[in-house]
């Protein structure tokens, strides 16, 4: 039946590509033995039969990586990626769209790759509901998917602004897509001497330096194309949230003549018609307003039941192997910005969390238990200008202690300063990341 | 190092024959740790990204990560990453990278 068709098809094309190289070391070569001729002349059939499935639901930075590395290091794991979306749209260098230095279609990436590669099954349709104890999924045309594991990976959602309904006059822009397109063209039909309103939501937001890089790329655009604009920054935070120093030194000193920075000034409604903002701090008008919302899960996590966490917004999770902390839900696993950790929500570390997740499923399923001591790192650039960018690095270790990922003090923090050359290092970066989530 | 890989081989596979499985894919020392490495230097090290790790010995690459830690290299991303990891984890995911081709 299904399982039948799908090691037909899907496993076919890990057949001795990715199989042999991704394991490794003897690990590999035990496997081969036992029923193969030696790796480097024929094909490897990791089992006669699949042993478990898997499926992942969200095919972004955690999804399309925990989907990959199931297949690379789990003991003949079938694992079902449900999306939305045929492409995934990255978030991660989509603020250079507003400026014009990057096209949507430079930030598409398909899912060809895990299908060819991989051998994971994709399939594209809405997620209408989750069992977590029968472990069953439903889709919006009644297909039940079963699995021995799930792993939610379904990003973010924004809270609603009272007044703004559908109107499209203020978008986020920051889950990329359309929203990005439309920021971009307000942007470029904005008058010169305009002012430009961002705001920022309480934390936690997925990636806590974007607003604040967004802000200075933006703020160099402005001072560029749009001589004489202001730049507002509203932050509902008490101050900037990471990387103090280089945003500081940038805010004040770089576009001390653009950025006007307001903190403790949270959003209570807007205007859509007449461009207002009302606010803990008054009302302020914009010509172009980026309105970013306060952030929770993606719907399906109270949907599920999972979102156990920060008031309700998010899903905790065990550290060791991103299983659920509601009872009775401890065989879905929920990764990425959905979830309740100590992490930053930002894509770098989800696929890092990806990784420790698919390793722990990948040993439980053999009878193992999850690598008791995990470690995980957080790695970005921001864009201090169009041309010069600085970077932000932690490395998290587990603390039996707390039983949460800690960061580790020596290996936390930011560049000293911005250039050109880690510009162009954010491009390397860029590609490397996208690499090893997607292809 | 080539020794110390051997050694660790060995552990795998004995471990996989206690189990009685074939499964000695899981668990493998260093691999979860090295994939740290992936993001930004490919799957297995192998790129693209910045420098390729796969290919370079255990030797290499902890010497490599050491000369971070203490400052050798500069003051860059990849300094501070290495001051994050303890000296037994350097020498596990340099092991299982050295596995790398």
């Amino acid at each position: 039946m299904d399982r039948r068709r799908f090691l037909g098809s899907a496993v076919a094309g890990v057949v001795g590509s990715t199989l042999l190289s991704c394991g490794g070391g003897g690990g590999d070569d035990s496997t081969v033995t036992t029923t193969e001729p030696p790796a480097s002349t024929a094909p490897v059939i990791p089992s006669p039969t699949i042993k478990s499935r898997v499926i992942v639901i969200g095919g972004g930075m955690g999804g399309a990586t925990v989907a990959k590395y199931l297949r690379l290091w789990g003991d003949a794991i079938s694992v079902t990626l449900v999306e939305r979306m045929p492409t995934y749209t990255s978030n991660i260098m989509s603020s250079l769209v507003l400026t014009g230095q990057r096209t949507m279609s430079s930030l598409s990436f398909s899912y060809d790759t895990l299908r060819s590669k991989y051998g994971i099954a994709t399939v594209f349709g809405e997620v209408v509901g989750i069992d977590p104890v029968s472990v069953k999924v439903t889709l919006a045309d009644g297909t039940v998917l079963t699995a021995d594991r799930i792993v939610l990976a379904p990003g973010i959602s924004f809270d609603d602004v009272p007044g703004l309904g559908t109107s499209d006059k203020m978008p986020h822009a920051w889950q990329a897509g359309p929203q990005t397109a439309l920021l971009a063209s307000q942007l470029n039909a904005m008058p010169s001497g305009g002012v430009m309103i961002l705001t920022i939501p309480k934390t936690p937001y997925r990636c806590p330096p974007g607003p604040y890089e967004r802000a200075c790329l933006l703020a160099d655009w402005l001072k560029i194309n749009k001589p004489g604009s202001k730049l507002i920054v509203l932050d509902a935070n008490p101050g900037i949230v990471i990387e103090v120093d280089n945003f500081t030194n940038a805010f004040t000193g770089l576009y001390g003549s653009v950025i006007e920075y307001h903190v403790n000034t949270e959003v209570i409604s807007v205007d859509p018609n007449a461009m207002t903002l009302i606010t803990t701090a008054g009302n302020f008008h914009g010509e172009v307003i980026n309105l970013i919302p306060r952030q929770r899960a993606a719907p399906l996590l109270a949907v599920a039941g999972l979102n156990n966490a920060t008031e309700g917004r998010f899903g905790r999770v065990n550290v060791l192997n991103y299983a659920s902390t509601v009872a009775g839900a401890e065989k879905v696993h929920i990764i990425g910005d959905a979830s309740a950790t100590t992490q930053p929500k930002a894509g770098h570390i989800a696929n890092q969390e990806a990784k420790v997740c698919a390793d722990a499923i990948s040993r439980i399923l053999s009878g193992g238990s999850p690598d008791p001591a995990p470690v995980t790192n957080s790695a970005c650039y921001s864009t201090i200008t169009m041309s010069q960018a600085s970077w932000l690095h932690a490395l998290f270790q587990y603390d039996p202690g707390t039983a949460d990922m800690k960061a580790v003090a020596a290996a936390s923090g930011a560049s000293t300063g911005w250039d050109v050359e880690n510009f162009e290092d954010m491009e390397t970066w860029f590609n490397a990341l996208m690499g090893d989530s997607f292809g | 190092m080539n020794a110390r890989f051997h050694f660790l081989a060995s552990i795998a596979l004995a471990a996989a024959a206690v189990a009685g499985t074939a499964d000695a894919q899981v668990g493998e020392p260093g691999r979860l740790l090295a994939s740290n490495c992936f993001q930004c230097h490919g799957t297995n090290g192998q790129g693209p990204g910045f420098d390729t790790i796969a290919g370079k010995s255990a030797s290499e690459i902890y010497q490599e990560l050491k000369d971070f830690q203490a400052g050798k290299e500069g003051a860059g991303i990849m300094a501070k990453h290495s001051m994050g990891y303890t000296d037994a984890q350097l020498q596990l995911l340099a092991a299982w990278l050295a596995t790398q081709r």
